[in-house]
């Protein structure tokens, strides 16, 4: 018997043998395999199911937040402000990944940016055992405050609300419709999500590109304040210059001619162009400067760069080669105006006015302020950064006078966003689509002296009435962001405060 | 006498370095999935350490001559086990919490009644009548209950009770004392057939009889597995008893005749095999618990995720069948290798136990229970990995379940009960002079 006990034994072993060898297969050998396989999806649940950190407004609302589930995701992503900050925070969905500051903060939500290092201390001891709750917490620039009202003015109609701090870039405001409520998709029913995900991709206008940074459009009579700068930059004996009073412009090398919106028929000195948004005279004047000078100066303000806000996706605003314009001189005095090939994002055109607003300087545009961790304590405070030099504090401050009068002079284009009390620098704008639709631009910064908000606001696609849909549909929503940011205490004083 | 303080010293130094052991990895289980110390790690530390103990104290008083090592190894095994099911379910684990320490009593009182081994012998058909009854009660209409296809359970109350675990010890003692009355006959060849010699199939006759019964029961109760261990279990002892390698063939063949007639009769086994072969041909319904379970041993790597890091959520049935799957994933390679030595020092004790064994009942006893132990751990382990197909036999000491913990905990203590008898020298031994040099045969 001994011997049939002891080959029982054996044999048991070669079992326990070809289970080990087993193991190291499937742990060792196969696991790369099984790791790639796209059926596995333990990485990609691994990562949806690292614990995030809440997003809250600068006024302290909460944006977003995790809260613990009994399924496999371990947390919902909900959303309390619904679709009100959904082009801010984006969303985060298991199917259709993340956008926004979701996107953008992801490693910092989670806590994961620091890789492997080896414990020097106790607590990092416990890191290393741990690979739970080092979530942290985001709180942006973006006021919930200012966000209603731009939604509230803009009453469901399509358009763009941005709004910043021109002496940091810190964005306050930037609301568009159409969007969307972020729950829809991040729901972990999926069969539900990816039913929403399908009506929404369905809505005209395109709610998975935020309309402040992710879509641009001709930026017309408020890309003059570019103009006007390049006057004072590259060639200021322009701006003594008297343009004669038109109703339509002689372009070279066409028999075709620049006309006024609407007929009008206007002329003179720049600040009289300017005030009234004469496009015969910036067509000119647009000539004059040069391809050249009018392609750098766009650049110095911005264009043709990716803004480098901290949001993913952010399209370039963009202005013509110079040297496309040497067989289209026509082409030139159209981008001067704003029209022709010339884009922007309503996130440029708030940059452009801010840039005037401080002296010139362009800063890093950034929603975040700071970031805690979960015991609530400031882990890193965001630093406003200059981006670039636009243009001089001179220029700026010849601007300043300029886009002041636009709102203060009788005939300026603007005087709907005036404010009492408050010194209101702007600039309409009115692009012909050539669709027989305008979209109405206003650019604006307040208050003039020491300013703490630049506005850009876009109702794209409006009928078209008369010149000054810029001054009469987008100014009074301008005015009415900039009023409920400096009328209140909506501004925290380290948002206000210059760097 | 004198070895047998020392027996007992080593197993209690064993029992510390097991608190030690499954204390740490209660705290690591902690630390992954918390953050933090569990909040009753004192309790824990205490319960076990008292349980251990208990277990330790009873084998002094009641089998002080007992081997070492099985006390602390089973002892280390649960422990893990329960530090896997905390981490997946507080609400099992205060269970199966429960269910040690009835195991625990159940390991005492098994030494307590069974003051020698071969007084079993003397019931074998109380235990015959016993083991087929539990096995045929989930069948009875209102007392068995179907969980997952196999009908295995019986309810008492709010307990699910799996009678099928103690049956197989049952049956382990019935066989063992039926083929060593039998074994002489059983290994002479007295009929001729054709140019060869076979045995008279009249003797044979009672053992058929009971394991085709129970066969059938597992089958009827689609317990595949089980039926699997037992089927094994017979033809293990009964080529052990009677040293003819003939039976070893007829197994073979009765277990393709079995393996053919369960593919075509049960839609369970065929299912079960077909996940085993292919299981990406149903990735989300019939394989997907395999699937699932071989990503969680593939992610574990040579040193694991790490004890209570891992997403365990995808698992199905991750405290049951495929815990191991889990302990893999989080201790890797080098901790599921480990668990694998574990057993097989248990399985590889009992052997020796055995063949230290001069009786012939405990000799075919211990190797049953052995041979139990062993199989089951290969059975679950095998289909967890994917090595043969997924049957839901629990992994002896590790996973949740009352039934399973308390038989085995039977189980060892009868091993140990037959340990002891041998190695105490009795004044009714013969051959005093080979008592001693026993090892020598190893």
């Amino acid at each position: 018997m001994n011997r049939q006990i002891r080959l029982l034994g054996l044999g048991i072993m070669v079992l326990f043998v070809a289970l080990f060898i087993q193991l190291n297969y499937l742990q060792i050998v196969h696991a790369k395999a099984l790791e790639a396989n796209p059926l596995n999806s333990r990485a990609v649940v691994q990562e949806y199911t690292a614990k995030r950190g809440d997003i809250v407004s600068a006024d302290g609302i909460t944006l977003a937040a995790s809260v613990p589930t009994a399924d496999q995701f371990k947390y919902l992503r909900e959303y309390p402000t619904g679709a009100l900050f959904e082009q801010v925070t984006g969303y985060f969905s298991f199917i259709y990944g993340s956008d926004g500051a979701e996107r953008s903060y992801d490693k910092v939500l989670t806590g994961s940016q620091s890789p492997f290092k080896l414990p020097t201390s106790l607590s990092g001891l416990r890191n290393l055992l741990t690979n739970r709750d080092q979530s942290q917490s985001i709180i942006l620039t973006v006021l919930d405050k200012l966000q209603t009202v731009a939604e509230q003015q803009l009453a469901g109609r399509t358009g763009t609300v941005v709004a910043l701090n021109p002496q940091t870039g810190a964005i306050l405001a930037m609301y568009s419709n159409p969007t969307f409520d972020p729950n829809l998709i991040s729901g972990h029913d999926l069969t539900k999500v990816q039913a929403n995900y399908k009506a929404l991709t369905r809505i005209p206008g395109g709610v998975f590109a935020p309309g402040g940074y992710e879509q641009r459009w001709f930026p017309g009579s408020t890309f003059k304040v570019i103009t006007a700068s390049a006057v004072y930059d590259r060639q200021p004996a322009l701006a003594a210059k008297t343009y004669p009073t038109l109703g339509a412009l002689a372009l070279p090398d066409t028999i075709n001619r620049l006309h006024n919106f609407g007929g009008e028929v206007c002329g003179g000195q720049l600040p009289e162009l300017f005030t009234v948004s004469c496009d015969t005279g910036f067509g000119q004047i647009g000539l004059d400067l040069g391809a050249s000078a009018l392609a750098s100066e766009a650049g110095s303000f911005g264009f043709d760069q990716t803004p480098p806000i901290d949001l993913p996706f952010a399209v370039q605003s963009s202005f013509p080669s110079a040297s496309s314009f040497t067989q289209d001189l026509p082409g030139l005095a159209y981008s001067a105006i704003g029209q022709q090939d010339v884009q922007a994002t309503p996130l440029e055109m708030a940059m452009v006015a801010g840039a005037i607003a401080d002296g010139g300087k362009m800063m890093t545009p950034h929603i975040l302020d700071r970031v805690t961790n979960s015991q609530n304590q400031v882990v890193s405070t965001y630093q406003p950064k200059v981006w670039q030099q636009a243009t001089s504090p001179a220029t700026a401050a010849q601007m300043t006078t300029l886009m002041l009068s636009v709102v203060n002079s009788p005939q300026g284009t603007g005087v709907l966003a005036r404010i009492p009390g408050v010194a209101v620098a702007a600039k309409t704008g009115t692009a012909q689509t050539g669709t027989g639709k305008i979209d109405a631009w206003f650019i604006a910064f307040a208050p003039a002296v020491d300013p703490t908000i630049a506005v850009a606001v876009l109702l794209p696609n409006q009928p078209s009435q008369d010149e000054y849909q810029g001054g009469t549909l987008s100014a009074p929503i301008a005015k009415a962001v900039i009023q409920a940011y400096l009328s209140s205490g909506a501004a925290p004083a380290h948002l206000a405060a210059a760097p | 006498m004198t070895r047998a303080p020392a027996r007992r010293r080593t197993e209690l130094g064993l029992i510390f370095l097991v608190v030690i052991l499954t204390g740490g990895l209660y705290a690591l289980a902690g630390f992954g999935k918390a953050g933090d110390l569990p909040a009753d790690m004192g309790p824990f530390l205490g319960i076990i350490f008292a349980l251990l103990l208990v277990g330790h104290v009873a084998m002094r008083r009641l089998a002080p001559n007992a081997d070492p090592i099985l006390l602390p190894t089973a002892g280390l095994l649960n422990g893990i086990g329960y530090v896997f099911i905390a981490r997946l379910s507080t609400h099992e684990a205060r269970l199966q919490a429960v269910w040690t320490a009835v195991g625990m009593a159940a390991f005492v009182a098994t030494l307590a009644l069974v003051r020698r081994a071969r007084d079993l012998e003397r019931y074998r058909y109380t235990f015959a009548f016993l083991g087929i009854g539990l096995l045929l009660l989930p069948l009875v209409p209102g007392v068995g209950e179907n969980i997952n296809g196999a009908r295995l359970w019986v309810h008492l109350g709010s307990l699910n009770f799996q009678p099928g675990e103690i049956a197989k010890l049952a049956l382990a003692v019935f066989f063992s004392s039926a083929l060593v009355e039998r074994a002489d006959l059983l290994s002479k060849a007295t009929r001729r057939v054709g140019r060869f010699l076979v045995l008279d199939p009249r003797y044979l006759a009672p053992i058929l009889a009971a394991w085709g019964l129970s066969l059938v029961i597992f089958l009827a109760e689609n317990d595949l597995g089980s039926s699997f261990l037992f089927f094994a279990l017979f033809i293990g002892l009964l080529w052990v008893s009677t040293g003819r390698t003939y039976y070893l063939g007829l197994g073979a063949g009765l277990f393709a005749i079995g393996s053919y007639l369960a593919l075509n009769v049960i839609g369970h086994a065929q299912s079960r095999v077909q996940a085993w072969l292919n299981p990406w041909a149903h990735p989300s319904t019939s394989g997907y618990q395999i699937i699932q379970g071989e990503f969680a041993i593939a992610a574990g790597g040579l040193f694991g995720e790490g004890p209570g890091q891992s997403n365990a959520s995808h698992i199905p049935e991750a405290s049951t069948d495929l815990i191991f799957a889990v302990i893999a994933d989080e201790l890797g390679l080098m901790g599921a290798a480990a668990m694998l030595f574990a057993y097989l020092l248990m399985v590889g004790t009992g052997l020796r136990i055995a063949v230290r064994c001069e009786r012939q009942f405990e000799k075919l006893l211990a190797t049953g229970l052995s041979l139990i132990l062993g199989v089951q751990t290969f059975v679950i382990v095998g289909g967890v990995t994917r090595l043969i197909p997924l049957t839901g036999v629990t992994l002896p000491f590790v996973s949740y379940g009352g039934s399973s913990l308390v038989a085995n905990y039977i189980l060892l203590a009868v091993l140990l009960r037959i340990s002891h008898d041998t190695e105490t020298p009795r004044p009714t031994d013969q051959i005093p002079e080979l008592y001693g040099t026993g090892a020598a045969s190893l």
